[in-house]
């Protein structure tokens, strides 16, 4: 099936996206949004450097349509909600958000409930978008580089006037194999310091529940969750948080998670696999000594 | 300025996921029903608004006529009234038509927010139909809106930090939570107040579906068993059983 991929040019969203694609062909074409050389091997390449989803839809819907594509791959992100749906309307086409397997005869699956239930849909109608979960499927290795022709932009609703990033020191969230999370229950943004310096000794990164980001006292980007980060390390610690399944469908697929919390009938210890019931400043210091003493 | 804010009451989010349980593919209908995670983000971005500009506020929703009860909260934060349709759909398509439906017959609306997604479907993809379908921008993942002359200035946020966007005409955002705009308690005056505040209830369209087929839900079995470590006595000890545990399935 003819498939395109509409992606930033980010090794690691563009490898997921190119292992789903072999689901439904051999080498997938990519309109690839952004500047810099275009990684991976594509059949047919183009590249936009606007990267505002809004001024992107006209001119996509008409390559889709020009070119006859049947599968539209999106990661789940900013930039793939400001597309998807725009475009399912403009080329009455079916729309699967936050894709996270794809079975045989082009059955897709995608959490609903908050991550409490699973639905599977068959796809009856190409061209079909899918917006494929990010951690779901591992990043194919992406060799070379593909040469790629200018997709031009005829319709710019949106102007962008900045863009800022949040840096962080260390290693980004996505890809830590561990990561010490704090919730509503860390109770202050100074508290989230202590979380920092586990963190470090562990080579990990900090991130968030959603309540302590409404707080302040963690960044957007820190976020886990549903609607924040879909993570996945080795080792999780969970400090604080209560374990809403909106919280608990971005560390699916985290192989351990380690819950500390005051409450012993959190729902976070039904998902961890060690659990101590305490408060967090009782351990984490503890557990940081310890590590310092070992090193 | 007229703004519009979409509402949808959904079951209640905060059922534990060991506790749920589905009935005909959707969850139990003994779970309270209460308004959408992101929705009461999107009416207090909305209210912030109509407070700044002096604008009118309508929240729109589709839905039964049950919910009007819950509703009346969201109109009780800030709204001057609620039209509802009624319907019962689970289709994004016809719920957007539907939507699209209501806000004309609204007739001048400049802006639509809406939570960045439901708390029951969780696709996130309804707005950005309805936008399409209404020939409005659609901007996603919106933290902070600000009017500049006669174009929306916007905060979006992004996976690694935020954007500063600018568009003129009308447009439907989809609103992220963040500190600025977590919803006020609603004073005790404006939850009687909103009891009296006018309700249109309109039958729906019919609509096209979407074409695609849902073939199953299920419930993912949590196979997780917890090992809870001591916590009472010697904290440096739970903390070298915890490690040596850790190394010893080469997790750290």
């Amino acid at each position: 099936m003819r498939t395109l991929i509409v992606e930033m040019i980010e090794p690691k969203r563009l490898g997921e996206l190119v292992t789903v694609s072999r689901e439904f062909c051999e080498q997938p074409d990519i309109v690839a949004v952004g500047t810099g050389q275009i990684p991976g091997s594509f059949a047919k390449a183009y590249q936009v450097e606007d990267t505002v989803a809004a001024n992107l839809v006209s001119d996509l819907a008409s390559l889709i349509v020009n070119e006859g594509y049947e599968v539209i791959l999106l990661t789940a992100s900013t930039l793939g909600s400001g597309i998807a749906a725009p475009l399912s309307v403009k080329l009455s086409a079916p729309v699967v958000s936050e894709v996270i397997r794809i079975q045989p005869d082009l059955v897709v699956e995608r959490p609903l409930y908050g991550g409490k239930a699973v639905a599977s849909y068959k796809l009856n109608k190409m061209p079909a978008i899918l917006t494929i979960r990010r951690k779901y499927f591992e990043a194919a290795d992406l060799q070379g580089f593909t040469d790629s022709s200018l997709l031009s932009i005829t319709e710019k609703k949106v102007e962008l006037i900045a863009e800022k990033e949040e840096k962080t020191e260390g290693i980004p969230l996505e890809d830590a194999e561990v990561i010490v999370s704090g919730g509503r229950g860390i109770g202050t943004a100074e508290n989230f310091s202590i979380l920092q310096d586990l963190a470090d000794l562990l080579n990990g990164a900090v991130g968030a529940s959603r309540g302590a980001v409404d707080e302040g006292w963690a960044q957007p980007t820190q976020q886990v969750g549903q609607t924040g980060k879909i993570v996945a390390p080795s080792v999780y610690f969970a400090l604080g948080i209560s374990g809403a399944s909106q919280h608990l469908a971005g560390i699916a697929n985290a192989k351990c998670v380690v819950a500390i919390n005051k409450d012993e009938e959190a729902n976070i210890f039904k998902r961890a696999r060690f659990g101590i019931v305490s408060d967090y400043k009782k351990i984490v210091p503890v557990l940081i000594e310890t590590l310092k003493e070992e090193a | 300025m007229h703004i519009v804010v979409l509402a949808k009451v959904v079951p209640d989010y905060e059922v534990p996921a060991g506790d749920f349980e589905l009935t005909n593919s959707r969850a139990h209908a003994r779970y309270k029903r209460m308004m959408g995670l992101y929705d009461e983000n999107a009416i207090e971005s909305g209210v912030q608004l109509k407070e700044k500009y002096s604008s009118s506020l309508t929240i729109v929703s589709y839905g039964i006529k049950g919910d009007i009860q819950i509703l009346r909260k969201a109109v009780a934060m800030g709204g001057e009234k609620l039209s509802l349709v009624v319907g019962n759909s689970d289709d994004p398509h016809i719920i957007a038509a539907n939507l699209k439906m209501a806000i004309d017959k609204l007739e001048d609306v400049d802006l639509v927010l809406a939570g960045q997604q439901s708390a029951d479907m969780d696709r996130g993809i309804v707005h950005g139909m309805l936008a399409e379908m209404l020939g409005f921008t659609f901007i996603p993942q919106v933290a902070k809106i600000e009017q500049d002359g006669d174009q929306w200035k916007v905060i979006q946020n992004t996976e690694s930090g935020s954007s500063e966007l600018k568009c003129g005409g009308k447009a439907v955002l989809s609103i992220t939570s963040v500190p600025e705009n977590v919803p006020r308690i609603p004073v005790v005056r404006s939850i009687f107040a909103a009891k009296k505040k006018p309700v249109d209830t309109l039958s729906e369209i019919e609509g096209d579906a979407m074409l695609i087929d849902e073939v199953l839900v299920n419930i993912p079995k949590m196979e997780s068993v917890c090992e809870f470590l001591p916590a009472e006595d010697d904290m440096a000890e739970t903390a070298k059983i915890l490690l040596s545990k850790l190394r010893e399935e080469r997790l750290i």
